[in-house]
């Protein structure tokens, strides 16, 4: 029995959905980002890349997705812009140019962390 | 670091007026109002004074209150809950930032209110005519952004609110952007009232704002309890200040404020806002000059706030923001800056636009690393084809 069956309705009150990626049923948000960081792979990451219109993901993305994923393991929460570019050695005007969709709505949501939701 | 964010805070913030206040408070920190020793009596004549001061900065008159909040949006509700107690029609524009918003939606959609928002023209000010054709009747208030946050357009208030008396109806302001900016004159231009933010351009800290109301403007109290008098009775007193402050009030945010006030009128301060005007034209000249960026409601006649919001073609504003930041170390605001329906109209929803609003504290050099990171940017975006 798939265990997110029960939860459709709260699922779709909240803007949420469920898809098979990766050979996978996982929840994303309205904004397709992942709800449960514990969900990502690296395969869903070149799945959703591909959907998002990235072919292939090059060292520098992996740089980036891994950063952002370390340092969210790590300590909770997303890294500030000032650490996001010492920790992968690029600047931010390069990264925002390497995601479809920019930093947060490409790099960020690749790597799996979660919505901000901030209203930037 | 550039500090271009002043219209969500302004930073810095002038030391000597808060180090001021802050001894003031180490010395008579006493409950204002509360307890008959000299020191309570002393802390409540400080807060007197200090209501005095606002008032007379505000250009409110004889009989006109002063009533202390935590913020604009703490005031605003004060004041639109107080005011919609029983089922009428309310005004305001869509122009407005959340603060008023939210609860007249709320209110909205409770069956309290009826409510239409009047929308804002081509250059972003409020016809005045189309304030007045949406008042009715049972109108009970209208309420208006002085100044927009997001395009810095301040509206024709004074002729707003005669078109607004001539109909038997108070226009009320919120001021959060314009206070410490523009001269306030709420009793010439015929208000009924403001809502105003002590952390903004009044230069204060976080955590206390206010109210000041004509005395035809009485919002009944929508919060209750404790005030220091008539404690005998259980229905919290319809006096004012206490009317709309229940419970101790931000002494030490209080005494700041004083304290800024009196700073606002310094010299050295008038001159760093004349300075503003002149840095503000350098960016929107520098920023229009640029390939691939759009100005929002940049030119055109008006009188404008020292902010300035734009888009780079193809780019998030949330994106170009953080590349401000992370890479040329200025910090500016992203998004929908709280006024939804501002960023529909203008098409610029759900990602919104790039803010830079200046402050007194902004030089020269500040303005031209904020248009050279900006060149950068918008010309790395065309290399890339957007």
């Amino acid at each position: 029995m798939n265990p997110r069956a029960g939860q459709e309705g709260a699922n779709a009150q909240l803007g949420r959905h469920v898809r098979l990626v990766a050979g996978k049923e996982m929840v994303f948000d309205s904004e397709n980002f992942f709800w449960d960081h514990e969900d990502w792979s690296e395969e869903a990451a070149r799945e959703l890349a591909r959907e998002a219109g990235l072919e292939e993901l090059g060292e520098k993305h992996w740089r980036v997705m891994r950063f952002f994923r370390e340092y969210f393991l790590y300590n909770g929460r997303a890294p500030l812009n000032n650490q996001l570019k010492k920790g992968t050695g690029l600047t931010l005007l390069e990264l925002e140019g390497l995601f479809p969709g920019g930093i947060k709505h490409g790099a960020r949501r690749l790597a799996g962390l979660p919505n901000p939701k901030t209203c930037n | 670091m550039i500090y271009l964010d002043n219209a969500a805070t302004a930073f810095p913030k002038p030391a000597e007026p808060l180090r001021r206040a802050l001894e003031e408070y180490l010395q008579a920190g006493a409950s204002p109002g509360r307890g008959g020793y000299d020191l309570a009596v002393e802390a409540e004549y400080k807060v007197e004074a200090v209501r005095r001061k606002l008032c007379r900065f505000f250009g409110g008159g004889q009989g006109w209150r002063v009533c202390f909040s935590y913020n604009a949006t703490d005031a605003l509700n004060t004041l639109i809950l107080g005011l919609t107690q029983e089922p009428c029609h309310v005004v305001s524009t869509r122009l407005e930032h959340n603060s008023v918003l939210r609860p007249l939606h709320h209110l909205a959609e409770q069956g309290r209110i009826s409510l239409d928002l009047v929308p804002f023209n081509s250059q972003g000010y409020v016809e005045p005519d189309a304030l007045a054709g949406a008042l009715r009747p049972n109108t009970a208030l209208a309420l208006v952004n002085h100044a927009s946050n997001v395009f810095g357009t301040v509206q024709p208030v004074a002729e707003m609110a005669a078109l607004c008396r001539e109909r038997g109806v108070e226009l009320l302001l919120d001021v959060s952007q314009s206070a410490g900016l523009v001269p306030m004159k709420l009793e010439e231009w015929g208000v009924g009232g403001a809502a105003f933010t002590g952390h903004k351009s009044l230069l204060g800290p976080t955590g206390i704002g206010g109210l000041v109301l004509s005395p035809r403007v009485d919002p009944l109290p929508t919060r209750y309890g404790g005030t220091g008098v008539d404690s005998q009775s259980l229905a919290h007193t319809m006096d004012y200040p206490h009317r709309l402050e229940a419970g101790t009030i931000n002494l030490l945010g209080v005494l700041c404020l004083g304290e800024s006030l009196d700073y606002l009128a310094t010299p050295g301060h008038q001159q760093a806002l004349s300075r503003e005007g002149e840095l503000w034209a350098r960016l929107r000249d520098g920023l229009a000059a640029l390939e691939g960026l759009e100005l929002y409601r940049a030119q055109g006649p008006g009188e404008r706030l020292p902010l300035l919001s734009c888009n780079i073609k193809g780019m998030r504003a949330g994106d170009v923001a953080d590349i401000l930041d992370g890479d040329f170390e200025i910090a500016v605001r992203s998004g929908l800056h709280c006024a939804p329906l501002l960023h529909q109209d203008l098409g610029t929803s759900p990602h919104g636009a790039v803010r830079f609003s200046l402050g007194a504290f902004n030089t020269d050099e500040h303005i031209d690393a904020a248009l050279q990171a900006m060149g950068r940017i918008a010309a790395t975006a065309a290399a890339q084809g957007r």
